[in-house]
C-alpha cells in the first residue's frame, strides 16, 4: 500500500505492506539509519522515534499507524539541540548504536519536565538499553541538558 | 527543524568507517555517533545484492537426511553441504568447522541457506524448506561430556594452521577434550598423572604432597552459565567477488584473521581477500573470527552477485556465547595465613566447535591462580566439546569464570583461619620481582594499592564488622604473543593519516589513534585522520581483543611517528610481544604485561525475597597512563556494568540443547535502573606504561558481590546470584538450574 509519512518535516511517499513496522520503512525506504532494530520487541529503545513528540518503539508500530503524524528521528533534531550537545560534552557514548534512541527519549523527558533528579532520569531511561554500559555518562548528560 | 535526512541514505559500495582521507577528525565537533552520521556494518550495502537466510538445525546432534524444497520459487538459490565440498574446513584454533554441515552438532548449526532478491523473499523461502533428520545422542553439560564413555561430539580431533592457533594443542583422544592446558610449578613436574581428571571429587593423589605444609585446606566447586554478548548491532556482512577476488564488508574485531581464514577456506592467496570493517555497534567478543562471513561469501560465489546477510536477534544469541564453566579450587594455607599451594581444575564448555575455547581455557587456568605467592601451583584446564552453541571470546575472556571461584575461596579461607579477608590477601600478594606460577617475574605490580583502594571504597576496617562487604583483587593476561603494525602517511593537504587495523568496536579506537598520533607527531588533533580498517590499506595487526590494542598500538604508532620524522612522508611502526606458555607445564610468558584490578561491594540481602540491594559497587583498574580520560572511564564503567549483569541476572538457558531465552525479554541485561551504586577509579601513576582497560573490571565484580552476600550466610556457588539461588544457598540446598540440567 502507498503511504505518505511526515518525516523530519518532509512528506515522504513509501510503498509498504500493512504489517511493515515503522522502523523498517524508515530505514529501508526513507533511507534513515538513526532508528535501529536491536530487540525487535519493544524493550531496548534503539528504534525510538518521536511521534508527534511522543517517544515510540518503531519496531512494534505498524507503519500505516504513523500516517498523519509528525515523525522525528535523530536526523531531524536541530544541529544545535541541547541534548545532543550535552551527550557530546559528557562523552556519553561508545559504539553509539543506542544513542539516537537515548537522545530522543531524553528530549521528551526534558520537554515534559521529567528529568529533575537522577532517580527520575534513571527511571525515564529504563527502557533504553546500552550494552556498552554508558549509563553513568548518559545520566550526567541528561541531567546537564535538563538544567 | 534542520533537514539532514538526505545525507544518510545507504551509500553506494562498501561503507567505510571514518571515510578515509578527508574525513572529519575523530575528536573535533559533535561526535557523529550521537547523530547517526556514521555507517555501521548493518548500514552498508552493495548495489544489486541479494539476501541470505541461514537454515539451522532443529536437533542438537545427528545427520541431515534430506531437504524438501519443492515450494521454493525458481529464482531462489538453495545451498547445502554439497556446495562446500571444494572448501576447506576452518576454526581459529582448531579447524573443526565446515561452512554448511551435514552433521549438525547444536540446535542452530548452519545446515543450508537460501538466497533471494529481497530480505523478505529470503525469509519466506527459508520457512518453506523442510528438513529430515536422523538424531544421535547428545551431551550438554561439561562434566557429562568429560565423563568416561561420554558420547563424542566430534569423531576425531583436528588441528588448525591459523595464526590464532598460537600454542600447541593437547587434544585427548577418545574424549571430548579438544585441549588440555596445565600449569605445574617446578617441583610438581614430571609426575605420573592421569591424562584427564573427569570427577570433581578426585583425590589428586599424584600431587597431594603439594599441600603437605598446609594447615588448612579449602576445596570447593563453582559454576558459571553460558551468557550472551548482546551486541546491539547484529552481525551484518556484505560479500562480493570482483575479478576472482573476494571482498567482504563486515563487523569484525579480527580483520586479518578473517582475511587469512577466508583465503584458506576458499583456497585463495591472502592478497585476494579484502576485508573492510565499518564501525561496529558493539561486539564484546561476539564479532571475532569467522561468523557470517564464509557463508555469505559462498552464497555470493554461487549467486554470481553480491550477497548480504544480517542475523536476527535469536541468531545473534546462538551464534557464539560465553563458555559455561565448572571450576574446582583447592587452596592450602598455613595457620598464620601464608598461602602454600593452589590446585585448579577448570572445565570449560566450548560447545559444538572449539573456536577460541582452547585459549579461553588457558587464560581461565592462570587467572584463577590470582595475584598471590604460592610454593606450588597445579592447574588443569579442559576445553570440552558439547552439543551447545559454540563458546567464544567474551569480554573477560575466561578470567571471570575462574576468578569467581578463586576469590570466593580466598574469603572462605579467611573465615576458616579467622583472619581479616583483606589482610589475608595483602599478606600473600605478588610484589615487584616475585615469581608468578608461570615462572615469569612480576613487573609494574600494583596489587596492594588496588586492594587498599577497593577496601577503602566500602569503608573496610581491619578486623572490623564486615557484614555486607566484599573485596577482591585480580590479575588478567593480555594476548601474548601478538604483533601490531601501524603506518602514518603525510597527505598532500598536510594532514596525517593513520593506517591501523584496530577495529572500532565502540571503544573509541579512532579517538585513541588520533590522540596518540597527534601527541607523537607533535601536531594538533585535527591534523590527524584515521582510515577504516581495510586489509587492502592497513598493515597487519593480531586483532582487537583482550584489551591489547591501546597498549600495543600506542607503541607501534610511536615507532611509526619516529620513522616518519626520519623518512619524510610515510612512517612504519612495528611491535611484537613475544611469549607463550608450554601447554604441559604452563611455564613461559603468559602475558607481556598484566591487567590488574580490584573491586568491592557493599550491600544488603532481603531475607524474605533473596534480593540483593547494592549500596556501593566499586572497581579500581590499573591504567598506568591514560590517553583518553573519558574513553578509559567508559571502558571501566562498561566492564563493571557487564560484571554486574553477570553477577546478578545474566544466564542463557537451554532445554535439550535448545536455547529457551534468546531474546531481550527473557534474557535481561543491565539498564540505567541498575547503576545507581556504581563508582570507580582508573588508576594512573606518573610515568606509567599505557595499559588496556577494556575488560579488567569485569572479573572482580561477581566475587566482590558474592563475598559480600556470603557474609549474611548465603554461600552462592553458581552465577548468576538470582534471588532463588540466594535463598537456596542459605538453606544449603543445591540449586537446580532452570534448564533441568544440573549446573555442576
Ligand atoms: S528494537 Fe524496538 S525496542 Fe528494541
Ligand atoms: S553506546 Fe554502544 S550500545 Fe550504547
Amino acid at each position: 500500500m502507498n503511504l505518505t509519512l511526515n518525516v523530519n518535516g518532509r512528506a515522504v511517499d513509501v510503498d509498504a505492506e500493512p504489517h511493515d513496522m515503522l522502523v523498517d520503512v524508515l530505514r529501508d525506504q526513507v533511507g534513515l539509519t538513526g532508528p535501529r532494530v536491536t530487540c525487535g520487541v519493544g524493550l531496548c529503545g534503539t528504534c525510538t522515534v518521536l511521534l508527534d513528540g511522543e517517544p515510540v518503539s518503531g519496531c512494534i508500530l505498524m507503519a500505516p499507524l504513523a500516517q498523519g503524524k509528525e515523525i522525528t528521528t535523530i536526523e531531524g533534531l536541530p544541529e544545535d539541540d541541547e541534548v545532543v550537545a550535552s551527550f557530546d560534552r559528557n562523552h556519553a557514548f561508545q559504539c553509539g548504536y543506542c544513542i539516537p534512541g537515548m537522545v530522543l527519549t531524553a528530549r521528551d523527558m526534558i520537554d515534559k519536565g521529567h528529568a529533575c533528579s537522577r532517580e527520575e532520569i534513571r527511571e525515564g531511561l529504563g527502557g533504553n538499553l546500552c550494552r556498552c554500559g554508558c549509563y553513568l555518562k548518559i545520566i550526567e548528560a541528561v541531567e546537564e541538558a535538563a538544567q | 527543524m534542520t533537514q539532514r535526512a538526505d545525507q544518510t541514505r545507504p551509500g553506494d559500495g562498501p561503507a567505510r568507517a571514518y571515510d578515509g582521507p578527508g574525513a572529519s577528525s575523530a575528536v573535533r565537533g559533535i561526535n557523529p555517533r550521537i547523530t547517526a552520521q556514521i555507517s555501521y556494518s548493518i548500514d552498508s550495502t552493495i548495489p544489486g545484492e541479494w539476501h541470505l537466510r541461514i537454515i539451522r538445525s532443529a536437533i542438537p546432534a545427528g545427520r541431515v537426511t534430506g531437504f524438501q524444497t519443492a515450494l521454493l520459487d525458481d529464482d531462489v538459490i538453495f545451498l547445502t553441504a554439497d556446495d562446500v565440498s571444494d572448501l576447506n574446513t576452518f576454526g581459529c584454533q582448531i579447524a573443526d568447522q565446515v561452512v554448511l554441515t551435514r552433521e549438525p552438532k547444536f540446535v542452530g548449526d548452519a545446515i543450508a541457506a537460501v538466497v533471494a532478491p529481497t530480505a523478505r523473499d529470503a525469509r519466506v523461502a527459508a520457512s518453506l524448506v523442510e528438513v529430515d533428520y536422523e538424531a544421535v545422542p547428545s551431551v550438554f553439560g561439561e562434566m557429562d561430556a568429560i565423563a568416561p564413555g561420554a558420547q563424542l561430539v566430534h569423531a576425531k580431533h583436528y588441528t588448525s594452521e591459523s595464526d590464532s592457533a598460537y600454542f600447541d594443542m593437547r587434544p585427548q583422544d577418545g574424549t571430548n577434550v579438544c585441549h588440555r592446558f596445565r600449569i605445574r610449578t617446578p617441583a610438581l613436574q614430571g609426575r605420573d598423572e592421569p591424562e584427564v581428571v573427569p570427577h570433581l571429587d578426585d583425590p589428586d593423589d599424584a600431587l597431594a604432597d603439594a599441600f603437605a605444609d598446609a594447615d588448612v585446606i579449602v576445596d570447593e566447586v563453582f559454576h558459571t552459565p553460558a551468557a550472551a554478548h548482546v551486541p546491539m548491532e547484529p552481525h551484518a556482512t556484505n560479500a562480493q567477488w570482483v575479478d576472482g577476488r573476494l571482498e567482504v564488508t563486515t563487523g569484525t574485531q579480527t580483520p586479518f584473521n578473517m582475511r587469512q581464514d577466508l583465503a584458506h577456506i576458499f583456497g585463495l592467496a591472502a592478497e585476494d581477500v579484502r576485508v573492510v570493517v565499518p564501525f561496529m555497534g558493539g561486539a564484546f567478543g561476539a564479532k571475532t573470527f569467522i561468523r557470517t562471513e564464509a557463508i555469505t561469501a559462498l552464497a555470493a560465489r554461487k549467486a554470481g552477485r553480491p550477497v548480504r546477510c544480517v542475523l536476527d536477534r535469536d541468531e545473534v544469541f546462538n551464534e557464539v556465547t560465553r563458555h559455561p564453566s565448572t571450576v574446582r579450587i583447592k587452596l592450602g594455607a598455613k595457620r598464620d595465613g601464608t598461602f602454600v599451594a593452589k590446585r585448579i581444575w577448570a572445565y570449560v564448555n566450548t560447545g559444538a566447535y572449539a573456536d577460541c575455547g582452547p585459549g579461553v581455557a588457558q587464560k581461565m587456568g592462570y587467572a584463577g591462580v590470582g595475584p598471590y605467592r604460592f610454593d606450588h601451583v597445579a592447574v588443569d584446564s579442559y576445553c570440552i566439546y558439547t552439543n551447545l552453541p559454540p563458546g567464544g571470546a567474551f569480554r573477560g575472556y575466561g578470567a571471570m569464570q575462574s576468578i569467581w571461584a578463586a576469590e570466593r575461596v580466598v574469603d572462605m579461607m579467611a573465615d576458616k583461619l579467622g583472619i581479616d579477608a583483606v589482610e589475608l590477601r595483602r599478606q600473600n600478594l605478588l610484589h615487584e620481582g616475585d615469581t608468578f606460577c608461570t615462572g615469569e617475574v612480576m613487573h609494574d605490580a600494583r596489587f596492594e594499592e588496588l586492594l587498599d583502594d577497593a577496601a577503602a571504597a566500602v569503608g573496610w576496617e581491619k578486623d572490623g564488622d564486615r557484614r555486607g562487604k566484599g573485596v577482591v583483587v585480580i590479575l588478567k593476561g593480555m594476548q601474548t604473543p601478538s604483533k601490531a603494525e601501524a603506518r602514518i602517511e603525510l597527505l598532500p593537504d598536510g594532514r596525517y593519516e593513520v593506517q591501523a587495523a584496530t577495529a572500532d568496536i565502540g571503544q573509541g579506537a579512532g579517538e585513541m589513534l588520533t590522540r596518540l598520533a597527534a601527541e607523537y607527531l607533535k601536531v594538533e588533533v585535527d591534523q590527524v585522520v584515521v582510515c577504516a580498517p581495510d586489509t587492502d590499506r592497513v598493515p597487519y595487526d593480531t586483532r582487537t581483543t583482550s584489551s591489547r590494542s591501546t597498549h600495543m598500538m600506542s607503541r607501534a604508532l610511536a615507532d611509526a611517528a619516529r620513522d616518519l620524522q626520519v623518512h619524510g612522508t610515510i612512517g612504519h611502526g612495528y611491535v611484537s610481544n613475544d611469549g607463550g606458555l608450554d601447554p604441559d607445564t604452563g611455564q613461559g610468558i603468559a602475558s607481556s604485561h598484566w591487567h590488574q584490578g580490584s573491586a568491592s561491594a557493599e550491600l544488603e540481602v532481603d531475607d524474605e525475597t533473596g534480593i540483593i540491594s547494592l549500596s556501593t559497587l566499586y572497581a579500581c583498574s590499573y591504567a598506568g597512563k591514560v590517553i583518553n580520560k573519558h574513553g578509559a572511564e567508559l571502558q571501566n564503567e562498561g566492564s563493571m556494568i557487564l560484571g554486574l549483569g553477570t553477577a546478578l541476572f545474566e544466564e542463557l538457558q537451554y532445554t535439550e540443547g535448545q536455547m529457551t531465552n534468546p531474546n531481550l525479554s527473557d534474557y535481561n541485561i543491565a539498564s540505567a535502573l541498575d547503576v545507581a551504586s556504581i563508582r570507580h577509579r582508573v588508576m594512573e601513576v606518573p610515568g606509567g606504561e599505557v595499559h588496556g582497560l577494556g575488560e579488567t573490571a569485569v572479573p572482580p565484580v561477581p566475587p566482590a558481590i558474592g563475598n559480600a552476600v556470603a557474609t549474611f550466610g548465603y554461600d552462592v556457588r553458581d552465577l548468576p546470584m538470582t534471588p532463588e539461588r540466594v535463598l537456596a544457598a542459605r538453606l544449603g540446598d543445591t540449586f537446580q538450574s532452570p534448564t533441568g540440567e544440573d549446573p555442576q
